[in-house]
């Protein structure tokens, strides 16, 4: 029976894979520019920031948790950054406002790990008072880019030989994040909690650090996704990026990932992401209402997921 | 009577079950004994409705009878007590008895409904505090309660999946009389169990199965353990119980006291030394599953105290206890002993990462591989890889990995909890081959079991517990069911 139970779940990794493939063929033929330079480097320049999102959320969702907060983050940072522009250097500003995404994982790890309350509860009042925080900086108000920070428009909208900065910075991230889950015991760990948190507590394991920690890293990948996403537009808007961690659930659960913790891949979530922006895309490209659009995107959400399970 | 006719099961390639025959007669009990992976649970799921079988015939009465779904089963008066119960927790004890009856009126009489439960249960020989939420309760209640909620309805036959193996030795009387209480009810059991002398005791007849076949059915005359497990395993072997082979070094001595458990009047303590396998016995709920969680630090405790050789140590925490070299198996090996989702090789590792990384964490997963790879050859563990999950595995190599692991940690001082529960025959016996060599290599083993059997045949010692507090020592040259028995009742 045992080993019934195992090659499916070999072919299942490949299931996304496959979703993708899919999307890329539908989109090259169902519209005229998909494969243009200008549309693909676009599209990966889209991508990028929910990609980071989508990687520290699935960290988080191995553990058996979530984060609600990650779109509240989005904004609140970007307008962070944009005023702190005017006060300080731009590696400064860029540093504190990572730190201060990072400190807010930190609060929710600290309830979620050292309190006990459920992540959800948890993120979903951060995810309140971070929008709050947001708007309260930035009087409601978007702000642009001071004049010394102009260096984040390169982390935006910049290349190197052709390739989009962002994505460089999202494919650095991925690798580290790879290999931190593939060869080091972290990645172990987190599994492992997702599984049986009891069981790993009960073999000498410190779960309340590794839980601590993944939402501490969900939120500074979410702080990097900010910036890229001022990056684009050179401005700090306090009302972006509602509904963004559906985004980032949306693009784990396609990966495969399971919501209960314990199963879920780092390359598989980050194809999840692409073919949820190759939907938005090719709709734009079509010139379908965005109405419509939201509509289309939860059938083809729950489409691939059922597809994963067969 | 109930007949099963040619019942044949596949799980894709693999032949589960293959033309099984059995049948069962009112107010008869009819064990079915095998190994584990034997097709035990495949059949009673068959019969009960849970799956489908591919060919055969359920006859009742001489009708035959579609089972495709639990609801028919349940109509047609079969009804199965898993090991797992299916109570509903926050509910209370005669609210989950007449589950299946609750939505039929839209009004609640509770003081009928309370009435009716405490009748029902007290017809089974039983007290129980029906108004109590079944979360509430000792295991033991619960499994009253389930049996009580089975005859709420027109019951022909209860499938029992070993239920004795989550009851102490009291307990155990207790169902015995519930099990006489419903063949006077002229209703048929069948009755799973890994445990011989159990079945030899209230059984009519036996049915083996292995390998997914009936391999035999025989009435309980002139039968004994040897008979039987010669059925089991096609072949004669040696006694399950063992005797310790070699002689144990004696030297580092373990020390726990001033534990309060919840059940007690006062403060506990025992002292163990290395070599050796100390053994605590005593009923479900004395203690002894939560004094061993206490020493571990799984469940904090004030006022306790803890040493090695005299030197005190701290163990508020497992991570601290497994510092210095403190190993659990944990009761439920399910929820709290296996990482079921993940790999041999990572429920293995966890223990101790020291040996298989370099700084910062890295796996160097060679090392690891051969490490991974000598331990399961040593503990000869059955598995396809060393990467398969663990819920691949039957509940014998389950409890090897849970072992290998403490192994692996290099712990010198082990608390077991229920060495062999729902483990069969002949991973038994390696398991406690187990035990006596690393008891031989000067480990402390601290094991505790509901089984009086397995206890005084691999321990030097047995304290017993009562009431969270202990009743008595008995020394190996002393041990007596009887004797350990009446130390734990009165």
């Amino acid at each position: 029976m045992m080993r019934i139970k195992t090659i499916p779940g070999k072919f299942y990794q490949y299931n996304t894979v496959i979703i993708f493939i899919l999307m890329l063929i539908v989109s090259g033929a169902i519209t005229e520019n998909f494969f243009s330079v200008n549309n693909i480097s676009n599209l990966i320049r889209q991508s990028a920031p929910i990609g980071l999102i989508s990687m520290g959320m699935l960290l988080v969702i191995l553990t058996g948790g979530i984060d609600l907060s990650v779109g509240s983050v989005v904004a609140m940072i970007g307008v962070a950054f944009s005023m702190l522009s005017y006060e300080v250097y731009f590696p400064v500003a860029f540093g504190l406002s990572l730190l201060t995404g990072l400190a807010i994982g930190a609060v929710s790890g600290y309830l979620v790990a050292y309190r006990k309350i459920a992540s959800f509860i948890v993120t979903l009042a951060m995810m309140s008072m971070v929008r709050g925080a947001g708007y309260l900086l930035s009087k409601g108000a978007p702000i642009s880019v001071g004049p010394h920070s102009s260096g984040i428009l390169v982390l935006g909208s910049g290349s190197v030989w052709g390739i989009p900065v962002s994505a460089i910075i999202l494919l650095i991230v991925f690798t580290v994040l790879y290999i931190l889950l593939k060869y080091n015991i972290f990645g172990r760990v987190v599994l492992a909690i997702g599984s049986n948190e009891e069981a790993v507590r009960l073999s000498g394991i410190a779960v309340k650090r590794t839980k601590f920690v993944v939402y501490g890293v969900c939120t500074l990948l979410t702080a990097l996704a900010a910036l890229l996403m001022v990056g684009r537009t050179g401005v700090g808007t306090p009302n972006i990026g509602v509904g963004l961690e559906l985004d980032a659930i949306a693009a784990v659960v396609i990966g495969g990932a399971s919501l209960a913790g314990g199963k879920g891949s780092l390359l598989n979530t980050l194809l999840g992401v692409f073919i949820l922006s190759m939907i938005g895309n090719v709709m734009n490209l079509l010139d379908i209402t965005s109405y419509l659009q939201q509509i289309i995107k939860g059938v083809i959400i729950i489409a691939a997921v059922l597809f994963q399970r067969s | 009577m109930i007949e099963l006719k040619n019942i044949s099961k596949s799980y894709g390639g693999v032949r589960a079950l293959s033309e099984v025959n059995l049948s069962i007669e009112y107010g008869k009990i009819h064990a079915l004994l095998g190994e584990n992976g034997a097709g035990k649970s495949t059949l009673m799921k068959v019969l009960s409705g849970a799956i489908k079988k591919d060919g055969g015939a359920i006859v009742i009465d001489g009708r035959e009878k579609e089972m495709d779904s639990p609801k028919t089963a349940r109509e047609e008066g079969i009804g199965i007590i898993y090991q797992e119960f299916s109570l509903v927790p926050e509910l209370t004890a005669s609210e989950n008895i007449f589950f299946n009856q609750l939505g039929k009126s839209f009004w609640l009489d509770w003081k009928g409904l309370h009435k009716r439960a405490a009748a029902l249960v007290e017809s089974l020989g039983f007290k129980l505090d029906v108004k109590k939420k079944v979360c509430h309760l000792s295991v033991a209640e619960q499994q009253i309660v389930e049996i009580a909620k089975a005859l709420t309805s027109d019951i022909k036959l209860i499938i029992f999946d070993e239920p004795s193996d989550v009851l102490g030795a009291h307990e155990v009387s207790i169902l015995y009389k519930v099990l006489e209480e419903l063949k006077r009810k002229n209703i048929a059991i069948i009755y799973i169990s890994h445990h011989l002398q159990e079945i030899l005791q209230i059984s009519d007849s036996i049915t083996i199965l292995r390998d997914g076949k009936s391999v035999a059915t025989v009435e309980n005359k002139n039968l004994d353990n040897d008979k039987l497990i010669a059925l089991m395993l096609g072949k004669e072997l040696q006694h399950i119980y063992r005797e310790r082979p070699g002689v144990p070094a004696r030297g580092a001595v373990f020390e726990v006291s001033g534990i309060q458990l919840p059940m007690g009047d006062s403060a506990v303590g025992l002292t163990a030394r290395s070599g050796e396998i100390l053994g605590i016995a005593g009923l479900v709920g004395s203690g002894r599953t939560e004094l061993l969680r206490a020493i571990f630090g799984a469940d904090t405790a004030k006022r306790k105290k803890v040493s090695i050789n005299e030197q005190q140590i701290k163990t508020n925490a497992p991570a601290i206890s497994v510092a210095y070299g403190i190993g659990m198996v944990p009761e439920d090996r399910k929820k709290e002993g296996g990482i079921l989702g993940q790999s041999i090789r990572d429920n293995i590792s966890i223990t101790n990462y020291g040996l298989i990384t370099s700084g910062f964490g890295f796996i160097k997963k060679k090392i690891e591989d051969e490490h991974i790879a000598a331990l399961v050859d040593r503990l000869k563990i059955k598995c396809a890889s060393i990467d398969a999950p663990v819920s691949s595995l039957s509940g014998g190599n389950q409890q090897k990995v849970i072992l290998a692991k403490w192994i692996n940690s290099g712990a010198e001082i082990l608390l077991i909890d229920e060495p062999t529960r729902g483990v069969d025959v002949g991973a038994r016996s390696q398991i406690y081959d187990i035990l006596f060599e690393l008891a031989n290599k000067g480990k402390t083993l601290i094991v505790v079991s509901s089984d009086l059997e397995e206890l005084m045949s691999i321990c030097d010692r047995i304290l017993v517990m009562k009431k969270g507090g202990f009743r008595g020592e008995v020394t190996k040259d002393a041990f007596s069911e009887e004797k350990l028995l009446r130390l734990a009742i009165e």
